[in-house]
């Protein structure tokens, strides 16, 4: 019931190949493998694609147990999908052996789904994932979309939701101590019951929000105009092939699918 | 502004501030405060809770106006400089480290400041490693910044403000939040900017011995006005009229000197008298017995390690250790916040329960106070916040009543107190409402985790004084604590806990050696770093912790 043990996909460097690759490049890249994952409709495609995520997980060196703590909340999504297609399949008089298939084909495909999208903060430093999703939704500036600004939101989101999560964890301590029933009786009584732990969460949220932002100011931040960068993204001749590689990936499923 | 860049002009120029959070200019945070501070120069700007430091902080560092009067920089009014420009001549360093630190990683973080200056690449990596090697995280640059301890991640903001290479630093209560060791490291860090020609500003509710000589000036701050100004070894011989404590080295320094005693050849042939043993002899009933105690966090190396321990009715046990030793995890066995894995523990001479309706009366019997707890408050009143958790535990009417008057009463605050909002009472009052939010439920054992941190002189010794009654009442009190010297001098007992073991028990007399194995000399209490040196020339002297007995030890007439 306590959270310090989270690891919300925390950056794991270990220098590979991987991790050396320019964030949109990944970003470009798991776009394409989602969109590839989701239509396919073959048990055989998702094996394949299962394949390919323990080669990518094997190139960047990053040890499976690492990966499979990172993904711990994306395994309750995971389990729900396959109830779901169970409990579902009462309802529309299929064959239990069918239904059984079918629940574990879903679950399945979204567990190789999420794990590739795991894979993305596993080897990217956030600041890094923040310039370069700020870099890809740069056009959008021109119609007034706050590319900058979300991109640096979504890097201070990364940042700080660890320290959140310790934070609520120490918070629930205190409040059990106090006697507090966080989870007993019914689901109006444990809403009711969690205000003690949500109120103070908030307060220390805005307080952190605000001194943060003081700090910010303090050390010269005025948005993204005129920012440089320590390390500019550099576009080199392996992100293309990365792409390209992708783009042909899922080019083949897509045909192979059909 | 290179005109008025001269030596005759004062880097910072507070001339006559006054601020009111108010906008009709009444309860003034600040009043005609006017200061001036010169290149170089290292000044401490001394004040309590309340006496409206962090507003002048704000005004030095341009984050916001004053009310009326000017804050100079170079001669030039604050508010006429280039925000660009200002930013390259102050940085500031806050109290929490984690509110700004904005990057996951080392050196992202330590870029912030450059970057945001527009440099070029080369230029900003080397801003990144100068500023790193000057506060000594060279060895850290690739980590990531939650591995930090906290005195590395105060580093780190230290760093992330020289690398915007400005020439005046302004520090707000930068070491209130860290451990001995890490505050020492700080302190290291400044002496050497300093001697490199970085004007320093500190402002901070009580000056460490460690800053002692390197601080050229101090200015006493009360009720928003400038109570006291002058050269810090003036400063201490005003401290304790000015409601400041002198740390006992900079009292045993001026002994010394004033019985013209030379230390610690003076003190060779010294015969002390022999040592009386305060605190109560027989302890009360056996409360808790820890047997063979064993924790695991998941995935990580063992917390604790076979704990035995016996802890009583009616005594005050301090628990020391380093950050990680597994004091925290210890005590939140006591009230079945950590399920037993292996080992037992007895409360009262039943085993302890790890689940259901006997674990709610465990924590009405055991209450756990953590650290900060005033974070923890979420009622719309005080009365409503003492009333959490004797209604938890099932009390009710005339019985609940007087549940909470016991922790109002504990607290010292007044009755009035009980229908105000604890979001808008001040630091020190909140932590008082936050403990006797626990104490209302009247507890037999009460735990607290760093209960002193961050309060001023008053507040903590208010504390002080409440434990110790409590502890007289025939409760236990169980302390989790960083600071020796209030562990030594009110504890009954002290339990010494290191990498998950325990080290040893016993009275404070009793476990000076083990003390000195187990703490870095920087966090030894002073008196015990002054008796250790004598003793090292005179092995009759005995180990203490306490002034008074050193004195009485030297000159027993």
């Amino acid at each position: 019931m306590y959270l310090t043990n989270i690891n919300l996909g925390q950056y794991v460097p270990t220098g590979s190949f991987i991790h050396g690759l320019d964030p949109r490049a990944k970003l470009l890249s798991l776009l394409l493998i989602i969109s590839a994952i989701f239509p396919s409709r073959t048990a055989i495609g998702v094996v394949l694609w299962a394949g390919v995520l323990v080669a990518i997980v094997a190139a960047s060196k990053i040890p499976w147990n690492i990966v499979i703590i990172s993904a711990r909340p994306v395994f309750f999504l995971v389990v729900f999908t396959f109830l779901f297609h169970i409990v579902a399949s009462l309802f529309r008089n299929t064959g239990m052996l069918q239904a059984l298939n079918m629940a574990f084909f879903t679950s399945s495909r979204l567990l190789v789904l999420m794990l590739f999208a795991v894979m993305l903060p596993l080897t990217t430093a956030p600041l890094e994932l923040a310039d370069g999703l700020d870099a890809m939704l740069q056009p959008l500036e021109r119609f007034r979309f706050p590319a900058h600004e979300c991109a640096m939101m979504i890097g201070m989101a990364l940042r700080f939701i660890p320290l959140l999560m310790q934070e609520t964890d120490k918070i629930m301590r205190a409040q059990l101590s106090r006697g507090a029933r966080l989870d007993q009786g019914n689901i109006f009584q444990r809403v009711k019951a969690f205000f003690p732990v949500l109120i103070p969460l908030l307060v220390i949220i805005f307080r952190r929000a605000d001194e943060v932002a003081i700090a910010m100011e303090a050390r010269g931040y005025e948005g993204g105009a005129g920012r440089t960068r320590r390390k500019p993204l550099i576009w080199r001749k392996t992100d293309t092939l990365i792409v390209i590689l992708s783009g042909l990936a899922v080019a083949l499923f897509i045909i192979l699918g059909a | 502004m290179n005109a008025q860049n001269n030596s005759n002009t004062p880097l910072i120029g507070v001339r006559s501030v006054s601020f009111s959070y108010s906008s009709k200019n009444t309860g003034r945070a600040l009043n005609r405060v006017s200061f001036f501070v010169a290149r170089g120069e290292r000044i401490a700007i001394l004040g309590h809770n309340g006496s409206g430091k962090s507003t002048l902080v704000k005004i030095l560092g341009g984050l916001i106006a004053p009310t009326e009067g000017t804050c100079e920089v170079n001669g030039i009014n604050i508010q006429d400089i280039e925000f660009r420009d200002l930013r390259r001549t102050l940085g500031m360093v806050f109290q929490d480290p984690e509110n700004q630190i904005v990057a996951a990683m080392v050196e992202d973080d330590a870029a912030f400041a450059p970057e945001n200056q527009g440099l070029p690449p080369a230029e900003i990596q080397a801003r990144v490693d100068d500023a790193l090697r000057r506060v000594n995280m060279t060895h850290k640059q690739g980590a990531s910044v939650s591995a930090l301890s906290g005195g590395e991640k105060q580093r780190l903001a230290l760093a992330g403000a020289l690398a915007a290479k400005v020439d005046c630093l302004i520090l707000d209560e930068a070491t209130a939040m860290l451990d001995p060791k890490g505050r020492l490291d700080i302190e290291r860090t400044l002496r050497e900017m300093h001697s490199e020609g970085m004007t320093i500003i500190e402002v901070t509710h009580q000056l460490e011995a460690a800053g002692f000589g390197d601080i050229d000036r101090v200015i006493v701050l009360a009720k928003g006005e400038i109570r006291w100004e002058g050269v810090t070894s003036d400063f201490w011989d005003m401290a304790e009229t000015l409601g400041f404590g002198v740390p006992d080295s900079l009292k045993f320094r001026k002994y010394c000197d004033t019985h013209r005693l030379k230390f610690p050849d003076d003190m060779a042939g010294i015969n002390p008298p022999p040592l009386k043993f305060p605190g109560s002899e027989n302890p009360g009933s056996e409360r808790f017995r820890i047997r063979g105690l064993s924790f695991r966090h998941d995935d990580k190396n063992k917390a604790l390690t076979n704990i035995n321990a016996e802890i009583y009715a009616g005594e005050w046990l301090s628990i020391i250790g380093r950050t990680g030793s597994g004091k925290s995890t210890l005590v939140q066995h006591l009230n079945a916040l950590y399920k037993i894995q292996e080992g037992q523990i007895f409360l009262d001479g039943q085993p302890l329960p790890q689940k259901g309706e006997e674990v709610h009366t465990l924590r009405q019997k055991v209450g756990l106070v953590f650290q900060h707890p005033e974070d923890q408050l979420f009622s719309p009143t005080v009365k409503d916040e003492l009333a959490f958790a004797p209604k938890n535990a099932g009390f009710k009417g005339p019985e609940l009543e007087e549940a909470i008057i016991f922790g109002l009463e504990c607290s010292g605050l007044g009755r009035d107190f009980l229908g105000r909002n604890p979001i808008a009472l001040s630091g020190g009052e909140r932590r008082l409402v936050a403990i006797a939010s626990v104490l209302s439920a009247r507890p037999d054992c009460i735990v607290l985790d760093e209960p002193l941190a961050g309060l001023d002189a008053s507040y903590q010794k208010q504390i002080l004084s409440m434990l110790g009654k409590l502890r007289d009442e025939g409760r236990t009190v169980i302390t989790i604590t960083h600071d020796l010297d209030a562990a030594l001098k009110h504890s009954d007992r002290v339990l010494i806990l290191r990498a998950g073991s325990k080290i040893q028990e016993g009275r404070p007399r009793g476990i000076m050696d083990e003390l000195m194995k187990s703490l870095e000399p920087e966090a030894w209490p002073e008196v015990l770093r002054i008796s250790a040196e004598i003793h090292s020339v005179n092995p009759k002297f005995p180990l203490l912790y306490d002034y008074q007995e050193l004195l009485s030890c030297i000159s027993p007439t």
